[in-house]
């Protein structure tokens, strides 16, 4: 595992010739190779990612309500109209919330869990993989159970059931926004799903830690304890942090399947972007244009965050650098 | 070397190009997908409907559909609770379905989408209940066929309103009474449906306002309605309204269950309620809201139309006529042998016998004194938009004006884009 | 939880720790451990209860009798064919994860190995549509394939669903470590680049392809946006439409729910107790390079 893990930062730049320099012949069989290697993926990318992005684009100029082969051009029309729906900045707001809860728990419970497998001697395996259990539900099953078993609004309900011996009435966790109940179902739905798989992470990070740096500390006199995790496991684990949460916020960017099997679209609160736009588009309203239109917003907003946080951390470009 | 690589090269591509043949035929093979599937002499058509959740009506639809013979008709039962989306998605493709049921809605006809079907129910157009066609025309031309009527009233437990004492609401200040008395430990007083979106229409009339005026301008934005709303946020954060149900309104078990003592629902459940309550139920339409009001029923349903851009419109419409025109017994077969529906037609509703007496006769009534039919302006997205209203004033706890407000916004730009 | 057990040192180091430490620990790992089952218990439960136990006055934590017959009411069940949506999905999981290593992998090696001119700038056009959030164009995506006519069929949910700009970039990362002198050895024994890849390079790569297929066939698996968006008719339901259908449909049926979810799981869980290991090793990497 860490020969694996341990590759990615230290790998050299793409391999240009070595050595001798290629005669005409081997370069134009290294044009051949080129294409017979990436030929088939680059055409299916070319069908099935760029034209629909292009396609997106170009309803995104026209009124395309019931069509997408639109012939009436309205400029930034649409545009304007997704910059001022409320439902759709809301949703915006409704992900920067999500995102503000469930990247620092998610990130906190799998290093959390990472540290305490790693220092058990026995049943490590077990324990481990109980953890690792929940990655193998898909969203949809993981709401089922939250919304049919977990969290329903009824008597039985497991919360309200346990609420119920303390005396609590039953709660409707969904269906009222006040209190956001709502929001302990959707971060604890995905915090269950998620928390085993960043915690391999941080379990693989956690061995390449080298013993040596605890025991030197150790002979500097730092107590085992706080410190160590302070002052050398903590930043040891920076790049996988740094991983870690950039994988936390795309996740929760494109969020989808739970809110829109538990929230539903009918309710205003709890609507992600996706979720605005599958309404906006496919659903009652079958409006493409508008629907291309903030689809194309939300992908400007993410090519900025990447950039940034990119700048920010240096993340994914130091092996293309010269 | 160079000749003996590019040799190999060669080679090589070929064998890549069989072995993506290959992954090509295997997918292909596996694409065969209960389409079609006919023996298939005739033509093929497809049939959309939303899934009923009454026992036996898919089979129904399959059985009517077998016994047409001049084309090959496969049905498409569509198990989702945003049956729309699927449909209005379909619609765009290749594959979208000849006939489908749904409700009627302008912007179908204004996107070319339906097709006129004006000359084949002119010959029984005077056996139509009059507010049916008037619902499914626009311009002169109609454009569905309603095959059922919905009406949508309250049901309660004769037994727990004797007990608590409590008499049928006739406003909906008395209904938030009655619900705070009904409400026990164990069961609550009103369920209403999870997200209360099916109150929304009823809401409006009852409180003397339309949702669109006749020159198709906003008429629901009243000082009722947003005393109605008011009212209603009370009531959702009274305790007594039961929520997160499993089931949805228009499902009887929460009733059925004894999770609540009065449920809104429709005319199709009766039966079902029935089988669990035996006599233990009645029915009252939606209470007037303020002063002015008056009480409401929503005459939902759901109808036929053919789908324009097919490429068998001609056969889709023959079809259609068969079954929902000329085809009586199995009219009356669909509207009351499985749920309670009220034929949209007078021969076939005349001789109704099972809704001529007892609980049904007095949901018939409602439907009558009462109801309220589709308006063929008021759109998908407009019901949206009004889902919107209910969640920020009533669920969230907003200020109902300013949740008005912004409906009204979105209703207008869809009333521009559709009447100009 | 981190707090309660001051989380440090590796493991193989002998501890010096005391017994309540360590207790402790167990317990706080125990404590999450049934925290974490919790939700598989209610899957079990409620699968083989009868509705009214599911639904009764009175918690109870275990069925009176295992309603085994509960899964052959599944499979029988007529308003939803489950054992359908079961094979589609096997089918739609197993026709990508081959796909997607076939295509991907040879794209990766491509992008990394082969000193072509354009290289970095097809690198590039590649990378621009990990930015794109593959749920945003699903309109066009969906009118695309619906214009081929393909709703409905295997190959609307297969084919759009290979060419994975990530999955690519990920090969091409595992391909740019890859020990050179293997491959050269190949050419220099007269192979082609292509033989090369097939004879050398992949066999001396299992594990890593190992790691990709467990990780896109448990995706593929899982996945719910693209199938419900394609599969018009049910008999093109993959499993997770089908138990989305579940929970939307009119009449809600507890123990049928629950056993079709629970069947839904199954043979992940297989996955994730016999190939944990390429798993692990598969997340870790992928994880790491983001």
């Amino acid at each position: 595992m860490s020969t694996t893990t341990t590759r990615g930062t230290a790998s050299p730049a793409p391999a240009k010739v070595s050595g001798t320099r290629p005669r005409r012949g081997l370069r134009a069989s290294n044009t051949l190779n080129f294409w017979l290697f990436t030929g088939p993926f680059l055409i299916g990318l070319l069908i099935f990612v760029f034209v629909p992005i292009g396609w997106s684009i170009w309803l995104s100029f026209f009124d395309a309500r019931f069509t997408v082969t639109p012939s009436n051009f309205v400029g930034f029309a649409n545009y304007r109209h997704m910059l001022t729906n409320s439902d759709f900045t809301g949703s915006l707001v409704t992900f920067t919330v999500f995102a503000a809860f469930i990247v620092p728990t998610t990130w906190a419970l799998s290093l959390g869990l990472a540290l305490l497998v790693n220092r058990l001697r026995f049943m490590r395996a077990f324990f481990r993989s109980v953890f690792f259990l929940p990655t193998a539900c898909s969203y949809v099953a993981a709401a089922l159970i939250w919304k049919m078993a977990v969290f329903n609004g009824v008597r039985f309900g497991l919360a309200n059931t346990v609420l119920g011996w303390f005396g609590i009435d039953n709660v409707a966790w969904i269906s009222n926004p006040s209190p956001p109940w709502y929001w302990l179902v959707i971060v604890t739905v995905r915090l269950w799903l998620q928390a085993g798989f960043y915690m391999i992470l941080f379990l693989a990070a956690l061995q390449n830690i080298p013993t040596e740096l605890y025991e030197a500390a150790s002979i500097d006199g730092a107590k085992s304890g706080w410190q160590t995790f302070r002052y050398i496991t903590l930043p040891q684990l920076r790049a996988t942090s740094t991983a870690v949460i950039l994988l936390l916020l795309i996740a929760a960017y494109q969020a989808f399947d739970e809110f829109y099997n538990i929230i539903t679209t009918r309710a205003t609160w709890g609507q992600t972007p996706l979720m605005v736009l599958y309404k906006t588009a496919l659903g009652a309203n079958q409006d493409y244009g508008s629907g291309s239109a903030g689809a194309v917003i939300l992908t400007l907003l993410i090519c900025v965050i990447t950039l940034f946080q990119g700048k920010i951390m240096g993340f994914g470009r130091g092996e293309e650098s010269k | 070397m160079s000749a003996l690589s590019s040799n190999w090269d060669r080679r090589s591509i070929f064998r890549a190009a069989a072995g993506l043949g290959a992954a090509g035929t295997l997918a292909a093979c596996g694409g065969n997908n209960g389409r079609g599937g006919g023996s298939g002499s005739g033509k093929q058509l497809t049939q959309y409907f939303h899934a009923y959740g009454e026992a036996g009506v898919e089979q129904a639809v399959k059985r009517y559909a077998k016994a047409y013979t001049k084309a090959d008709v496969s049905t498409q039962w569509i198990t989702s609770n945003d049956y729309e989306s699927k449909l209005f998605t379909a619609l765009l493709t290749k594959q979208a379905p000849d006939v489908f049921e749904f409700h009627p809605q302008i912007q179908l006809v204004k996107s070319g989408q339906v097709a006129d079907l004006t000359d084949i129910i002119a010959p029984v157009k005077d056996d139509f209940n009059a507010a049916d066609i008037k619902s499914h025309t626009f311009d002169g031309k109609t454009y569905g066929i309603r095959m059922i009527d919905d009406p949508q009233f309250f049901f309660y437990r004769k037994s727990m309103l004797e007990k608590a004492n409590v008499s049928v609401p006739t406003t909906l200040d008395e209904l938030i009474e009655a619900a705070d008395k009904l409400t026990t430990s164990k069961v609550k007083g009103l369920f209403l449906g999870n997200d209360l979106h099916a109150i929304e229409l009823p809401l409006i009339w009852s409180a003397g306002a339309e949702p669109l005026t006749e020159k198709n301008e906003i008429g629901y934005h009243t000082d009722a309605v947003v005393g109605g709303l008011r009212r209603l946020r009370k009531l959702f954060t009274s305790g007594n309204l039961l929520l997160d149900a499993p089931t949805d309104f228009w499902d009887p078990s929460a009733i059925s269950q004894g999770l609540c003592a009065i449920q809104f629902c429709g005319m199709w459940a009766m039966p079902a309620m029935q089988q669990a309550l035996g006599d233990d139920l009645g029915v009252f339409a939606f209470p007037k809201v303020g002063s002015s009001g008056r009480p409401s029923v929503y005459n939902g349903g759901w109808s036929m139309f053919v789908n324009a851009k097919g490429s068998n419109v001609d056969a889709a419409k023959e079809y259609v006529k068969w079954l929902w025109l000329d085809q009586k017994k199995y009219q009356e077969d669909f509207g009351t042998s499985y749920g309670f529906h009220i034929p949209p037609r007078t021969s076939i509703a005349s001789q109704a016998e099972k809704l001529k007496s007892g609980l049904p006769a007095e949901g018939v009534k409602l439907f009558n004194t009462y109801g309220h039919f589709d308006n063929i302006s008021w759109t998908q997205a407009m019901f949206s938009a009004w889902d919107g209203v209910i969640s920020d004033s009533v669920r969230k706890g907003g200020d109902p004006e300013a949740a008005l407000d912004a409906c009204d916004k979105k209703i207008n730009r869809e009333l521009k884009k559709l009447f100009g | 939880m981190t707090t309660t057990t001051p989380p440090l040192d590796k493991p193989r180091r002998v501890r010096r720790g005391s017994v309540i430490g360590n207790a402790g620990l167990y317990l706080a790992v125990s404590v999450a451990a049934v925290l974490f089952l919790l939700p598989f218990y209610l899957i079990v439960r409620n699968a083989l209860s009868t509705d009214p136990e599911i639904t009764g006055e009175n918690w109870k934590w275990f069925p009176t009798h295992f309603q085994w017959g509960n899964i052959s009411e599944l499979f029988n069940d007529e308003t939803v064919d489950f054992g359908r949506s079961l094979w589609n999905s096997t089918v739609m999981a197993v026709l990508m994860t081959t796909g997607i290593l076939l295509i991907c992998s040879t794209a990766g090696y491509g992008l990394a190995r082969i000193p072509y001119r354009h290289a970095n700038k097809v690198f590039y056009a590649v990378l621009a549509t990990l930015m794109v959030p593959t749920a945003v164009t699903f309109v066009p995506s969906f009118v695309l394939v619906s214009s081929l006519g393909w709703v409905d069929t295997y190959r609307g949910l297969i084919i759009p669903g290979l060419f994975s700009g990530f999955t690519c970039f990920l090969f091409r990362q595992y391909f740019l470590g890859f020990p050179k002198e293997l491959e050269e050895a190949a050419r220099v024994d007269g192979l082609s680049q292509w033989s090369a890849y097939w004879r050398v390079v992949v066999p001396n790569s299992l594990n890593f392809f190992a790691a990709m297929a467990t990780i896109t066939f448990i995706s593929g698996w899982n996945s719910f946006l693209w199938p419900l968006v394609i599969g018009q008719d049910p008999s093109a339901w993959t499993v997770q439409v089908a138990l989305s259908s579940y929970m939307t449909n009119q009449t809600v049926n507890y123990h049928l729910t629950f056993m079709a979810t629970a069947i839904s799981i199954l043979p992940l869980v297989f996955v994730f107790l016999f190939l944990q290991r390429w798993l692990v090793q598969g997340i870790a990497q992928t994880g790491i390079k983001g």
